[in-house]
């Protein structure tokens, strides 16, 4: 693999490739130059190393919108559900979702394997400005206490 | 299960419609009041949501503890979890509660929460045991001094009822249409603290202020179906509607939804009252009318993020100046 950048999640070591772009909402964006968008560039799409070490298990991804499908910042697309946890999918920026790993629809265990490769999510087009690695990196180290203050309330 | 209680001599057993859709003057609630003791309601709604909605139609009492409110089934529900639940259970300390709240216990049982009738059944059998042994402070009242319609209404219910329905004020055949599904908000009276947030938010007329100053859903059938903005507004989460798929806002205790964590919030999930913005402007297009943003009814809340300033100290001041 390329290189990449390390967060320390308390002990674990989470992994992001600098060969690739990501959002706040914890995805990664990987230039797809097989595909010419008509409205932006296209990307795949999955979870980051921070999202999946949180989801861990995942045995549930279902999709609420059809491919080809403009969709607005923060719109629900669909839903996943692990051995942990659940969460509603939203749309990290305004674009188009052209379609979806239809793969993983079946076993989605592959998020968890291999994330940044055979697990991506669905290709996404758009035009908005993604963060670098390190800025990315910058937004989990920002976060990390209240994410993990938000985990530790749900527990309570 | 209603034909196994009607033959326990310590029940009185009656079905009514669904309580949420009935009426006020619905047949079924005027039964449901004319009831002078205990009651047990079972219903297919968080406990929360029954009680209130009950409490708005007259049917008051104390909380009744059912030990069934939390499904045994959830084996991971370890004592530390059973506490949380039960500090989240306490009513909110500045929450403004009932009034006219006569001494007896009405108990509100979710019937989603087992499969199997006879976990019911045992439930009523130890309640109405419990209470066999209270029937004494009943007997006091009843020597005490009880005003005379209160000894006719504990003695003969049925016939109370009857003359309820025949005394004109209402329409026998259009109690008995069939209940019609709706669409409203119920205020749990325990949590809320009189804020008025709510009343400020709603944009349809649906709150208003009773007699005593308190807040009350005026106008329920000027809500909107499938539109709980207000509940995601409401500070103190008392507000219920009963028919909402997410389990807080349709009245499940305390603010988690299940044993898994959450993320959607870590996902890119809006807050709430983006949401609750969004949900009252698609009403209020859907009503020909514009769409105001958060521009209306979120002031209070805006301005209590900011932290108070001299100005502010200031200003309050003035009013404190006879002037």
């Amino acid at each position: 693999m390329s290189d990449q950048l390390v967060f320390m999640m308390g002990e674990y070591e989470a992994r992001f490739p600098t060969d690739r772009q990501y959002c706040s909402n914890h995805l990664y964006l990987k230039e797809d130059s097989a595909r010419e968008g008509s409205g932006g560039k296209v990307y795949q799409v999955g979870f980051t190393a921070y999202s999946v070490r949180l989801l861990q298990d995942v045995y549930f991804l279902d999709w609420s919108i059809d491919p080809n499908s403009e969709v607005r910042e923060k719109q629900e697309i669909g839903e996943i559900e692990s051995s942990k946890a659940l969460s509603t999918l939203y749309a990290p920026f305004q674009g188009k979702v052209l379609d979806f790993n239809e793969a993983l629809l079946d076993d989605p265990s592959t998020i968890n394997t291999d994330s940044y490769g055979n697990g991506w999510l669905f290709r996404f087009e758009t035009s908005a400005a993604l963060l670098s690695p390190d800025e990315y990196i910058k937004v989990l180290e920002d976060g990390w206490e209240d994410t993990q203050r938000m985990i530790k309330g749900q527990l309570n | 299960m209603a034909a196994a209680l009607i033959f326990d001599d310590a029940i009185d057993v009656s079905l009514v419609p669904h309580l949420y859709d009935m009426s006020p003057d619905h047949t079924g609630m005027l039964f449901m009041r004319s009831v002078p003791g205990d009651v047990l309601v079972l219903s297919w709604l968080f406990p929360r949501a029954s009680r209130w909605i009950l409490d708005r139609c007259g049917i008051r009492g104390n909380e009744g503890v059912s030990l069934l409110n939390k499904s045994d089934d959830d084996e991971e529900f370890d004592e530390d979890e059973a506490e949380a639940a039960m500090d989240s259970d306490s009513e909110s300390p500045n929450g403004i509660g009932s009034v006219d709240v006569p001494d007896r216990n009405v108990y509100c049982i979710d019937l989603r929460d087992h499969t199997d009738p006879k976990v019911y059944l045992d439930e009523i059998d130890r309640i109405a045991k419990e209470k066999s042994v209270q029937t004494v402070d009943l007997m006091q009242w009843i020597q005490g001094t009880p005003k005379p319609e209160q000894l006719q209404r504990y003695l003969e219910p049925e016939k109370q009822l009857a003359a309820m329905r025949t005394d004109g004020s209402e329409h026998p055949e259009a109690a008995h249409d069939p209940v019609k599904r709706r669409w409203y908000p119920v205020i749990d009276y325990d949590r809320c603290t009189n804020c008025l947030e709510c009343l400020d938010f709603c944009l349809f007329g649906v709150y208003g202020i009773d007699k005593l100053d308190r807040i009350l859903v005026e106008q329920q059938d000027s809500c909107k179906k499938g539109c709980p903005a207000c509940s995601r507004v409401c500070p103190e989460n008392a507000i219920v509607f009963p028919g909402h798929k997410t389990p807080a806002i349709a009245g499940a205790e305390g603010d988690v939804s299940g044993l898994k964590i959450d993320l959607s919030k870590l996902f890119g999930a809006p807050s709430a009252v983006d949401i609750a913005v969004r949900e009252r402007d698609v009403e209020l297009v859907a009503d020909g009318r514009d769409a105001v943003g958060a521009s209306i009814g979120l002031e209070k809340r805006q301005a209590r993020e900011n932290p108070r300033d001299e100005l502010d100290d200031l200003i309050d001041g003035l009013d404190d100046l006879d002037l």
